[in-house]
């Protein structure tokens, strides 16, 4: 069954500075919407007073990933985009796949090996019978 | 990219006044500066203490998840019912996550603070009956599987692939990655693959209790079964005589004992010979395998054939997840009394 990778996400903001007015609005509007359509999620909000780092969305996942992303000047419905295209990802790093293909069965007659098509010692060859 | 992010964090607000502090020019110039400026917001820390601050967090020890700010157990316990896909009641499933030696160091802190004997004594129950229900609920179901989709297999071999199943080192490995560390309550951090087995079987346990064995029993079959792909029947099996076993599985049969013969040999005075085996019943081909000695090529042919006669090949039916099972309700609910 499916099981969503992302485990939690922590909304960490400041209810003064002027770039988390995105984070803001979608706290007020957006977040409790968020939060219904995706039941297996965590949604944390903190917002720590004063002037402190910018605001941040943290999403860790169930093999114990740490994703950070920026929301600084980002509008609410951006921050939503955001959010979901989180809740879709798995854990794994994102790093450069080296092949865009993969198989789990690469061959399906069986592999070649230098034996295949060579007969075997049991064959015995012999004079032709003649018809009767 | 922890780092990263976070040198992009401080970066990312220009401070005022700190500005000129930050860079570590010296106290000198800060004070001097500073006694002039109104409060704006707090100094940067210096160049050397950010370093070393970075270093102190790097080594310290690991802590648990339920440590660190912005954690609330209700709500991850309803997260984790939820990406389950399953419905839970929830007191059973905190009960399933109390472990025996989280209640022990509990009372022993307790203790250790000096409060009444009825404050020492918590109210919460432990995990161990629930844990061994779903030991033996997920036993006879796995057990019941097998026997349906591998009618051939003995009852040893069955047994064996259960054993592997409900290994502490698979089950350990499901319950990490589906973050019950975070949830299991015990004493020591990181939780010993022991107790993270005893946690995963509490859940099942609590499952059966709240949604019955059919609900279960699809629980079981979806996170267990897929352990299995990619594996072989002998990896989790370990048989010491596959040729005696052969002759015990022709004779029940009526088939004749197998002539092993050499099909194809490959480079036989080198140091790396090929010896390809090949097991004959009354002339006619049952397996074939590959060895580097001819002793080792014979037992090779007698594993592949009784992999062909259980039904474990590689070019079999993959798993059926389809079917709810419903023949198997009446059994279980017999069994897992």
């Amino acid at each position: 069954r499916y099981v969503r990778q992302l485990q939690r996400l922590q909304l960490l903001f400041s209810p003064t500075a002027a770039d988390a007015r995105g984070a803001r609005q979608f706290v007020e509007e957006a977040a409790q919407d968020f939060a219904r359509q995706h039941p297996d999620v965590v949604l944390y909000v903190s917002p720590h007073s004063g002037p402190g780092p910018a605001p941040v969305l943290r999403a860790e996942y169930l093999n114990g990933t740490v994703r950070e992303e920026l929301i600084a000047s980002k509008t609410s419905e951006e921050i939503v985009q955001l959010a979901t295209k989180m809740a879709n990802q798995s854990g794994l790093d994102i790093i450069r796949i080296r092949k865009p293909f993969h198989t789990d069965n690469p061959s399906v007659q069986g592999q070649w090996h230098p034996l295949t098509n060579k007969p075997s010692i049991l064959t015995v060859q012999g004079p032709r019978l003649q018809p009767q | 990219p922890a780092m990263a992010a976070r040198l992009l964090l401080r970066a990312a607000r220009p401070l005022l006044a700190g500005a000129g502090r930050g860079t570590g020019l010296g106290t000198g110039l800060g004070t001097g500066l500073g006694t002039g400026l109104s409060t704006g917001p707090p100094p940067e820390k210096k160049r050397w203490l950010r370093a070393y601050l970075e270093l102190q967090r790097l080594q310290a020890p690991p802590q648990r998840r339920s440590e660190k700010p912005n954690w609330d157990y209700h709500a991850e316990i309803q997260a984790f019912s939820h990406r389950v896909q399953e419905n839970f009641a929830l007191d059973l499933l905190k009960t399933a996550f109390v472990n025996p030696c989280y209640i022990e160091s509990e009372e022993a802190r307790r203790r250790q603070l000096g409060l009444d004997k009825d404050a020492v004594a918590l109210q919460l129950q432990d995990n161990t009956g629930l844990a061994e229900r779903g030991l033996r609920f997920a036993r006879s179901y796995l057990a019941q599987c097998f026997e349906g989709a591998y009618p051939e297999l003995p009852a040893k071999g069955i047994e064996a692939l259960v054993n592997f199943l409900t290994s502490q080192e698979l089950v350990s490995y499901v319950a990490q990655n589906l973050a019950i560390q975070d949830l299991a309550l015990c004493r020591d951090f990181p939780a010993p693959p022991d107790v993270l087995q005893r946690t995963f079987l509490a859940v099942i346990g609590a499952l059966l209790e709240s949604s019955g064995p059919e609900r279960t029993g699809i629980f079981v079959r979806d996170f267990f079964i897929p352990q299995l792909i990619g594996k072989d029947l002998f990896e989790i099996w370990e048989v010491v005589n596959p040729m005696g076993l052969l002759l015990e599985e022709l004779t029940k049969r009526n088939i004749s004992a197998p002539e092993p013969r050499i099909t194809r040999q490959l480079g036989v005075s080198t140091v790396l010979p090929v010896y390809f085996v090949g097991l004959y019943c009354d002339k006619k081909i049952l397996a074939e395998g590959p060895g580097e000695t001819l002793l080792a090529a014979e037992e090779e042919a007698a594993r592949v054939a009784l992999r062909k006669l259980y039904g474990y090949t590689e070019n079999r039916r993959p798993w059926d997840y389809s079917k709810p099972k419903q023949e198997l309700a009446a059994e279980k609910a017999v069994s897992s009394n």
